[in-house]
C-alpha cells in the first residue's frame, strides 16, 4: 500500500499522513483524502481518485462510486467561487428562487461546469441549515445569511471586483447579509481559498492583515 | 425551574461562549470532574436514563435506553451526529458554533459512561465554520487535558476525531452516517443489526445527536431527576426549536416543551409577517407532515401531542407558511429535496420520489390531470402502505416515507386548492 | 408441532412447515413450495434487501409488518403471509417502480423470454403504464470490458454485480455511480472490467442490462436447448449447462453446485467453447504428404496408423496424452496400449505434473468442501486464480467464512491480498522455506502457529513448471503431519485426474492400483489379456527413449509437449526423431505438426463421457451437439484402429467402455452412467464410493529436495490467458493475455543495470523488465506457456544479461 503519493505537495503530504493516523481503519480516510486530492488536481479529476485509491489501497472506480455520492466532491472544473444558492424550502418561502435567477443572469452559462477561465460558478443547492437566516448563499461554502437579489448582485460584482484570496464568512455577511439565524458570535478571520469546506487539513486559510 | 440550559452561555457572553477559558469559568469540565471522580460508568447510564431525555435527532428515541443496548464487546464508538441537513433544522449548528465545549464535555462523559476510547463528530460539510470552532475546542481540550490520555488523572483515555461529510442528507440517518465514516456510500444499512450491537467497523456504536449530547454535562451536575422534571413527562428537558418560513421573528428557540402552537408562532415566532393569515406549517422538519391552523394551533407543542395529530417535532424544525404560500410549489419543494438527497439503493424510494417530483412539476407547469391527486396518493402508497405516521415503510429506511408527507398533506388539507390549479391550467412558478 | 434438530417451524400462508434454522426466509419458502418475487436476492450472495420485491407480511409484536423475505432469517413460529392484499399492492408497486424508467425494449433484448422482470410484469403487474412523465434514459450499451456490456436503462440496480465482482470475484471494478434517480453501474475511465469471473456478472444479472459480447442478438431463450455437463477447462469441473440453438453451442452457464462451484465459472470455463467454432479446426483425417498434410478418409487413416502401429514391437511405442479426454476415452487409450499395442510406455502428464500416484492416491485425500470446514488454509502450488479460478473462489469463501489462509508462492499470488500469511521465496529454493516451516520457528513462527489450527486442508502442487516435483511430495508429506490435514493434490489440466485414474501413468492401472500391485494386475490380466512385462516409463523418459531410439512411434492424444512439458527442445528433437507419430487433436499444434497422422478429434460439447476432478469426483460430460466434421471421440477411433490390427478393444460406445470401468477398474466400481444419472445426484460423487476398494493409499514421503544456488532463478508463472488451445483459437479470448515482460527485483535490476521497460536477455529470448518488489529477490518471473517465452526450457537456474542500447 501506497503511503505517499510522490508528486503531492509536501504539505499535502503532510495532511495525508495525519487523515490517515486518525481513523482505526484506512479507507475511512476517503473523504477528507478526496479534499486534500482537490487542493492537489484542482477538483477531483480521474488522477486524484487514483491518488486515493493508492493512499487507501482500494480500486479507482470504489474511490469514484464513493465521490459521486455526494455532492461536494466535484468532478468537473468549478470557478474560483462557488456560489451555492439555497433553494430549499425555508429560503424558497423567502425569495430564494430571485436570488438565484438574480446571480445565474450576471454569471453566463451559470452551474457548476464553468470552463477553464471562469472564475465564478453558480449553481443551487438543497437546504444549508441557514433556514433562520434564509434566503442563504455560500460561497466556497462560507455562509452568508439574509441574501436579497440585489446584495446577491452585489455579491458577484465584489468577487469580480476584489478577487479575494480567502473568502470570509464574517466579512461577507457584513457586506452583503441581513437577518442570520442566530448571532454567530465573534468574528473569525479564518476562510476558505477554493471551492472547498475551510476546514483544518482541507486548505482554509487566515486572512492576515 | 430551569427553562434553559443549553443556550444560557452563548445568550450571556456572545462574544467568547465557544472558547475554553469561558466554558471553564462558568462551571464547564466540572461534570466532567464529577463523572470521573464520583461517579460509576452505570451511575451515568442510569442518570440518562432517569432523565427521560429523548435523542433529539429527530427519532426520539430516549437516549439512556439505547445506551442500555450497547453491546459489550470491545472496541465501541461514540458518534455525535450533526450531519444537520433537514430543510429547516439548524440548532446544532448553533450549539456547535457557540458552545463547542459543551458538547465536548458531553462527549467524554457520555464515552466513559459507554466505555469508549475513541469519538467521531459527523459535521455536515457545508458547516465548516462548526468545525473549526469544534476542531479550536477539541485543540483546546487535548491542552488542557479533558482529552487525550488520563485525563483528569482518572486513567480514562478520549480521542475524539471530526469528521466533515461531503453534502448528502441520507449520512443523517444513522447507518448511512456510519458508511460514509467508514469511506463508502452513505447508504443506510439493513436493521437489524442495531448499531449498539453492530455498528461502526462492525463494533458496538451509539449514534446520538449534537443536542442530545450537550444536555449531558447539564444532566449529570443536576441529576436525571431534575432533568425529567422540566417540561411534560414524555417530554422533559427543553428543546431547541429552529422557527423559520414567514414568521416575523425566525431563529432558534430553546423551550420547555408544553405551550400551544399558537404561543409559538405567535409569541415566540412573533407572527407571521406582514400580519398575513397563517396558512399550515411544519412541525417538525421537511419529513413531517403539515399542520394547518384550524386543527392544530391549539394542540400542544409536546412530542406526544404533535403525535397524536399524525405528525412529528422530529429535530425541532418550525417552517411556517402564509397565505400567499402555493401549497403545490411549496410541496414540490420538498419532495424535490428528498429525491435529490435519495441514495437511491432501494427502489420505491428512487423511483417513488422521482416520480413524485415529476407529477408535481407537472401540474406546476401546467399539465395537471384530474386523475393527478389519485395518482399522486397511490404513489405515495408505494412507498408507505396506508399513509399513516408514523409511517409504514416498503423501503430500506424512513427518507422515501419523508417525501410522502408534503403529498399527504396537500391533498388532505388544500385538495381544491389543487384541482384548481389543475384545472385552471395556469403556469405557475417552479 | 415439535421442532427436529436444526429445524424451526414457520407457518406461510396458514400452513405449517419443518425449515432449516437461519435460513433466509425466502429460501424456507421457496423450499416448501412458496415462490416469492425477487431481483436482487441471489442464493450465493450476501443480502442486501435492496429491490424490496420481496416484501411480505410477518406477524410481530406490533401486529403485521411489511419485511423483505431476502434479509430474514427464519425463527421459530414465524408467521408470514405472501399473499396478503398489502403484500400484493406492495409488490405491485415495487413493480410498477421498476418499470417506469425501464426502456421495455423487451423484443430485442437478449433476456427477453427469460427475464424475470417481464415475467413478473405480467404476474404481478398492472396492465397499463401510469407514467406519463419522461423515462430517464442513457447512452446505449457501454463496454464494460472486453467480454462484457452494460445497458444502463434495462439495469434495475439489484447490486448483484458489484456483489459478484467486489465479494465474490475480489475485483472491485464495477461499482455504484452517482445518488438517487442517477445511480448507475460504471468503471473507471480507462480501467475496464478485467476479471477472469466477469461472465458470472451476465448469468446472475436479473434482467437484459449485462450481456456478453458473445451471446448479443444470438438467440432467443425459447430456442435454447439445454444440457447438464461440466467445464473442463481446468481439473475443478464446474457444473455448467450448456445452450446449444441450431445445432450450435451458443452459450455456457454455470449449473447450481453446492459442491463444486457455487454456480460460479471462469471467463474461460465459459466463453471457451467457441475455440471450438474456430476455422482452424481439423475437420477430416490428415495424412502427411511431401508439401505438409493432405486430407484423407478415415479408413485409410485408420489402416495407415494400424499397420504402421503393427509394424513396431510394442514397447517401441508410447502414448502421451488423455488429459484432455474423457475418462472412457483415457481407458480405452491405456487399454489400446497396453493389450494391443504391447507397450507400458503411456503418461497423461507432461513432465509438468508430479508423481501420479500422489496426484491419483494420496491418502486423506481432501473436498473441495472442506475447505468450508476448515480452520486454516495451506496452499503452496501454482497460483490458483490464475490456474484453477473457481477453486480460488472457493478459497476466498472459506476465508470470509473465516479460515486463517498460508499462501507460499515464489511469487504474488491472487490470494495473497487475503492471506493471513503469505511466505515469498526464490524460485529453487521451496526447500528451505520447507525446513524452516517443519522447524516452526523463527520468522515463520505465525504461519506455523495457524497451521497447528486444525482442521488443515492443504492445496499442493507445482509452483510452477521450475520446480522440483519431489518438493511437492515433501510438502504433501509435511502438511499430512498438521492436525486434521486433508490434502488436495493441484494438477492443472482437464480430466488429468481422470486419465490418472484409467491408468494412464507408467506406474498405475485403471482404478488407483500401482502396476506394483501383482494380484491386482492380475485380476486385470484376467480381463483384458496380458500386460507388458516391462516397466513403464514417463512422458520425459519417453522423449529421451525416442531421441536414443529406444522409442520409435508416438501416439499423442491431445498432448503438446513440444509445448508443454519442461524442455520444450528435447520434446521437439524427440518428435522429430520418432519414426511415426499419430496424433489425435482438434488443431494442428507445435506437436501434432510433427506427426504422420493427425485424426479429427471430437472435443468438449461433443462427446459424452465422465470426467474426474481434482478432489476424485466423477460428473457427467454431456455432448451437446454432434462432433465437427469427420471428428471422432478418441475412443471410437481406437476401437476402429484395433479392430484393423486384428483385436477388440469394445470401445464402440461409451456407455458400454463406463460399465467396463466399474468392473474393472476397483476405485470406479459402482460408478456407472446410471448410477451418477439417477443415484448420485447433479454433484456427481466421490471415489471411492463408501463400500468400494481404495486400492492404493499413497504416503507421501519426506524425499529431500536441492536448493538452486545459482544466481539468478527462474519462476514461470502460470495465466489464465496463456497460449494454450483454448485461447489461441477462441475468437473472443484471444486478445486478453498480456504482454510478457520479465519480472525483476529492484536489487536486481539495479545490478544488471536495468530498470522498467529496458531489456534483458534470458538464455536466447529477450524481454522487456518490469521492475516488481513481489519478486524475490535472485529471481526472475516469466509468463508460462505466452508467446514471447515459446520454446524457453523451463529450468530453475537461469542465466540473464541485460541488453544494452534498449528494447
Ligand atoms: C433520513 C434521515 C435523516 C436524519 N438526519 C439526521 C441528522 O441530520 N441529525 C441527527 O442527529 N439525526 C438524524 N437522523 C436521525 C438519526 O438516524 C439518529 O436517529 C439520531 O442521530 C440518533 O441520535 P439521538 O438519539 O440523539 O436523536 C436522521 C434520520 C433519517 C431517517
Ligand atoms: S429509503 Fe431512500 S434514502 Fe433510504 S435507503 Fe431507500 S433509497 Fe436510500
Ligand atoms: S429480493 Fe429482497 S429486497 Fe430484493
Amino acid at each position: 500500500m501506497t503511503t505517499v503519493i510522490a508528486h503531492w505537495s509536501h504539505d499535502n503530504r503532510k495532511r495525508a499522513e495525519s487523515i490517515l493516523a486518525s481513523y482505526p481503519e484506512r479507507r475511512s480516510a476517503i473523504m477528507p483524502l478526496l479534499y486534500v486530492a482537490s487542493l492537489e488536481h484542482d477538483y477531483v479529476t480521474s488522477d486524484a481518485m487514483r491518488d486515493v485509491a493508492a493512499l487507501i489501497g482500494i480500486t479507482p472506480v470504489q474511490v469514484q462510486s464513493v465521490a459521486s455520492f455526494y455532492t461536494m466532491f466535484k468532478r468537473s472544473r468549478v470557478g474560483d467561487y462557488l456560489v451555492s444558492v439555497c433553494t430549499s424550502i425555508s429560503c424558497y418561502l423567502v425569495g430564494a428562487d430571485d436570488v438565484l435567477s438574480a446571480v445565474e443572469n450576471l454569471v453566463e452559462g451559470g452551474r457548476d461546469d464553468a470552463g477553464e477561465d471562469a472564475s465564478i460558478s453558480v449553481e443551487h443547492v438543497e437546504c444549508l441549515g441557514a433556514c433562520g437566516g434564509a434566503p442563504a448563499v455560500q460561497v466556497n461554502y462560507e455562509l452568508i445569511e439574509g441574501v436579497t437579489p440585489e446584495k446577491a448582485e452585489a455579491l458577484i460584482g465584489w468577487l469580480r471586483a476584489t478577487s479575494p484570496e480567502v473568502v470570509l464568512a464574517d466579512e461577507m455577511q457584513q457586506l452583503f447579509g441581513g437577518r442570520r439565524s442566530f448571532d454567530w458570535g465573534p468574528s473569525e478571520a479564518e476562510g476558505a481559498t477554493r471551492p472547498l469546506p475551510a476546514f483544518g487539513p482541507y486548505g482554509s486559510a487566515r486572512e492576515c492583515r | 425551574m430551569t427553562d434553559k440550559i443549553l443556550t444560557v452561555r452563548m445568550d450571556a457572553y456572545p462574544s467568547d461562549s465557544h472558547k475554553l477559558h469561558r466554558y471553564v469559568g462558568t462551571g464547564g469540565y466540572e461534570a466532567l470532574r464529577k463523572a470521573l471522580t464520583e461517579m460509576s460508568r452505570d451511575e451515568i447510564v442510569e442518570e440518562v436514563k432517569v432523565s427521560n431525555m429523548r435523542g433529539r435527532g429527530g427519532a426520539g428515541f430516549p437516549t439512556g435506553v439505547k445506551w442500555g443496548f450497547l453491546a459489550p464487546s470491545e472496541p465501541r464508538y461514540l458518534v455525535i451526529n450533526c450531519d444537520e441537513s433537514e430543510p429547516g433544522t439548524f440548532n446544532d449548528r448553533q450549539l456547535t458554533e457557540r458552545d463547542p465545549h459543551q458538547l465536548l464535555e458531553g462527549i467524554v462523559i457520555s464515552s466513559y459512561a459507554l466505555g469508549v476510547n475513541h469519538a467521531f463528530v459527523y459535521i455536515r460539510g457545508e458547516y465548516p465554520k462548526a468545525a473549526r470552532r469544534m476542531q479550536s475546542a477539541v485543540e483546546e481540550a487535548y491542552e488542557a487535558g479533558y482529552l487525550g490520555e488520563d485525563i483528569l488523572g482518572s486513567g480514562f483515555s478520549l480521542d475524539v476525531t471530526l469528521h466533515l461529510g461531503g453534502g448528502a442528507y441520507i449520512c443523517g440517518e444513522e447507518t448511512a452516517l456510519l458508511n460514509s465514516l467508514e469511506g463508502r456510500r452513505g447508504e443506510p444499512r439493513l436493521k437489524p443489526p442495531f448499531p449498539a450491537i453492530e455498528g461502526l467497523y462492525g463494533k458496538p456504536t451509539i449514534v446520538n445527536n449534537v443536542e442530545s449530547i450537550s444536555n449531558i454535562p447539564w444532566i449529570t451536575v443536576n441529576g436525571g431527576a431534575a432533568y425529567a422534571a422540566i417540561g411534560p413527562e414524555r417530554s422533559a428537558g427543553t428543546k431547541m426549536l429552529s422557527i423559520s418560513g414567514h414568521v416575523k421573528e425566525p431563529g432558534n428557540y430553546e423551550i420547555v416543551m408544553g405551550m400551544t402552537w399558537r404561543e409559538l408562532i405567535y409569541e415566540i415566532g412573533g407572527g407571521i409577517r406582514d400580519d398575513r393569515a397563517l396558512k399550515a406549517w411544519i412541525p417538525g422538519g421537511a419529513s413531517a407532515p403539515w399542520f394547518v391552523p384550524d386543527e392544530h394551533l391549539d394542540t400542544l407543542v409536546t412530542i406526544e401531542d404533535v403525535a397524536a395529530n399524525g405528525s412529528m417535532i422530529g429535530a425541532g424544525a418550525v417552517v411556517v407558511m402564509d397565505e400567499t404560500t402555493n401549497v403545490v410549489a411549496a410541496a414540490h419543494r420538498i419532495v424535490r429535496f428528498f429525491a435529490h438527497e435519495s441514495c437511491g439503493q432501494c427502489t420505491p424510494c428512487r423511483e417513488g420520489t422521482f416520480w413524485l417530483e415529476a407529477v408535481l412539476k407537472r401540474i406546476l407547469n401546467g399539465g395537471g390531470r384530474p386523475e393527478d391527486i389519485d395518482l399522486l396518493l397511490s404513489i405515495s402508497d408505494n412507498i408507505s402502505p396506508g399513509l399513516v405516521w408514523p409511517p409504514a415503510m416498503t423501503t430500506i429506511c424512513p427518507l422515501g416515507p419523508s417525501a410522502v408527507s408534503p403529498v399527504t398533506s396537500i391533498t388532505r388539507w388544500f385538495r381544491p386548492e389543487i384541482e384548481a390549479m389543475i384545472s385552471m391550467r395556469e403556469v405557475a412558478v417552479v | 408441532m415439535s421442532e427436529l434438530p436444526g429445524t424451526v417451524s414457520i407457518t406461510i400462508n396458514g400452513v405449517t412447515h419443518a425449515v432449516p434454522e437461519g435460513e433466509r426466509l425466502i429460501t424456507a419458502a421457496e423450499r416448501v413450495g412458496e415462490y416469492i418475487p425477487r431481483f436482487c436476492h441471489h442464493e450465493k450472495l450476501k443480502p442486501v434487501g435492496k429491490c424490496r420485491m420481496c416484501l411480505v407480511e410477518v406477524e410481530g409484536p406490533r401486529g403485521r409488518a411489511l419485511v423483505t423475505a431476502c434479509t430474514v432469517p427464519v425463527e421459530s413460529d414465524l408467521v408470514v403471509d405472501t399473499q396478503s392484499e398489502v403484500v400484493k399492492r406492495a409488490q405491485e408497486g415495487v413493480l410498477e417502480f421498476l418499470l417506469i424508467n425501464h426502456p421495455l425494449d423487451c423484443p430485442v433484448c437478449d433476456k427477453g423470454g427469460e427475464c424475470p422482470l417481464q415475467d413478473q410484469a405480467m404476474a404481478f403487474g398492472r396492465g397499463e403504464s401510469r407514467f406519463v412523465e419522461e423515462k430517464r434514459t442513457f447512452l446505449k450499451p457501454i463496454p464494460l470490458s472486453d467480454l462484457v456490456l452494460l445497458d444502463r436503462e434495462r439495469c434495475v440496480l439489484c447490486d448483484r454485480c458489484v456483489r459478484v465482482a467486489d465479494d465474490i470475484a475480489g475485483d472491485p471494478l464495477i461499482e455504484f455511480n452517482g445518488r438517487g434517480g442517477h445511480v448507475q453501474i460504471l468503471t473507471f475511465p480507462n480501467e475496464p472490467f478485467s476479471s477472469y469471473f466477469s461472465g458470472n456478472t451476465v448469468q446472475v444479472c436479473p434482467v437484459g442490462a449485462l450481456t456478453s459480447v458473445d451471446y448479443r442478438f444470438v438467440a432467443r431463450p425459447w430456442d435454447l436447448e439445454s444440457v447438464r455437463s461440466v467445464a473442463l477447462s481446468d481439473t475443478v469441473h464446474s457444473p455448467v449447462e450448456v445452450h446449444t440453438s441450431r445445432g450450435r453451442i451458443v452459450r455456457v452457464y454455470g449449473a447450481d453446485s453446492d459442491a463444486v462451484s457455487d454456480g460460479w465459472l471462469s471467463d474461460k470455463d465459459r466463453f471457451g467453447f467457441s475455440t471450438f467454432r474456430s476455422d482452424e479446426r481439423i475437420t477430416v483425417p490428415l495424412i502427411r504428404s511431401d508439401d505438409g498434410f493432405r486430407e484423407a478418409s478415415w479408413t485409410e487413416a485408420v489402416d495407415l496408423v494400424a499397420s504402421k502401429l503393427g509394424s513396431f514391437i510394442g514397447v517401441e511405442v508410447g502414448a502421451i496424452g488423455g488429459a484432455n479426454n474423457t475418462n472412457e476415452e483415457a481407458y480405452v487409450l491405456g487399454k489400446f496400449m497396453r493389450t494391443v499395442v504391447g507397450s507400458p510406455h503411456v503418461d497423461a502428464q507432461l513432465g509438468d505434473g508430479f508423481d501420479p500416484q500422489l496426484a491419483a492416491a494420496i491418502t486423506n485425500r481432501g473436498t473441495i468442501n472442506d475447505l468450508d470446514a476448515a480452520a486454516t488454509i495451506l496452499v503452496w502450488g501454482p497460483d490458483l486464480k490464475e490456474t484453477l479460478p473457481v477453486l480460488y473462489l472457493r478459497v476466498r469463501k472459506a476465508v470470509r467464512n473465516g479460515a486463517s489462509l498460508v499462501v507460499v508462492s515464489p511469487y504474488a499470488t491472487g490470494l495473497d491480498a487475503i492471506a493471513t500469511h503469505k511466505i515469498r521465496y526464490r524460485a529453487g529454493s521451496g526447500s528451505e522455506i520447507l525446513r524452516k516451516l517443519v522447524q516452526g520457528h523463527g520468522e515463520y513462527e505465525g504461519a506455523r502457529e495457524v497451521l497447528d489450527l486444525g482442521p488443515v486442508i492443504a492445496l499442493v502442487g507445482r509452483t510452477s513448471l521450475t520446480e522440483d516435483a519431489r518438493l511437492v511430495e515433501a510438502v504433501a508429506a509435511f502438511a499430512r503431519s498438521l492436525p486434521e490435514a486433508r490434502i488436495l493434490p493441484i494438477l492443472e489440466r482437464g480430466n488429468v485426474f481422470g486419465a490418472l485414474d484409467m491408468g494412464l501413468a507408467p506406474t498405475l492401472l485403471p482404478g488407483r492400483v500401482s502396476t506394483g500391485d501383482v494380484s491386482r494386475a492380475a485380476d486385470l490380466e484376467n480381463e483384458w489379456g496380458s500386460l507388458p512385462e516391462v516397466a513403464g516409463k514417463d512422458t520425459i523418459a519417453m522423449l529421451n527413449a525416442l531421441v536414443d531410439g529406444d522409442l520409435r512411434a508416438l501416439v499423442l492424444t491431445g498432448a503438446d509437449p513440444v509445448r508443454d512439458c519442461p524442455d520444450p527442445g528435447l520434446a521437439s528433437r524427440a518428435l522429430d526423431e520418432a519414426e511415426f507419430i499419430v496424433a489425435f487433436d482438434a488443431f494442428v499444434t507445435d506437436s501434432s505438426v510433427k506427426a504422420d497422422v493427425i485424426l479429427p478429434a471430437a472435443v468438449w460439447g461433443e462427446v459424452d463421457g465422465t470426467v474426474t476432478n481434482l478432489e476424485g469426483r466423477v460428473q457427467r460430460l454431456s455432448k451437446a451437439l454432434p462432433p465437427r466434421g469427420q471428428a471422432l471421440s478418441v475412443a471410437s477411433a481406437l476401437d476402429n484402429i484395433a479392430r484393423v490390427m486384428g483385436t477388440d478393444v469394445n470401445a464402440a460406445d461409451w456407455r458400454v467402455i463406463n460399465k467396463e470401468i466399474a468392473q474393472v477398474a476397483p476405485a470406479y466400481e459402482g460408478v456407472t452412467a446410471d448410477y451418477l444419472t439417477f443415484e448420485a445426484g447433479d454433484e456427481g460423487a466421490i471415489l471411492p464410493l463408501p463400500d468400494a476398494a481404495q486400492p492404493l493409499g499413497y504416503i507421501p514421503v519426506d524425499v529431500s529436495v536441492p536448493v538452486v544456488t545459482d544466481r539468478y532463478t527462474l519462476h514461470y508463472a502460470p495465466s489464465l490467458y496463456d497460449d494454450g488451445v483454448i485461447v489461441r483459437h477462441c475468437d473472443i479470448l484471444r486478445a486478453l493475455p498480456s504482454p510478457a515482460t520479465a519480472r525483476l527485483h529492484p536489487r536486481d535490476a539495479s545490478s544488471l543495470g536495468v530498470s522498467d521497460g529496458s531489456s534483458v536477455r534470458i538464455e536466447h529470448l529477450e524481454f522487456a523488465v518490469t521492475v516488481d518488489t513481489e519478486v524475490a529477490p535472485g529471481s526472475v518471473v516469466l509468463p508460462f506457456n505466452h508467446v514471447a517465452t515459446k520454446g524457453l526450457a523451463a529450468t530453475a537456474s537461469v542465466r540473464i544479461e541485460a541488453v544494452r542500447g534498449g528494447a
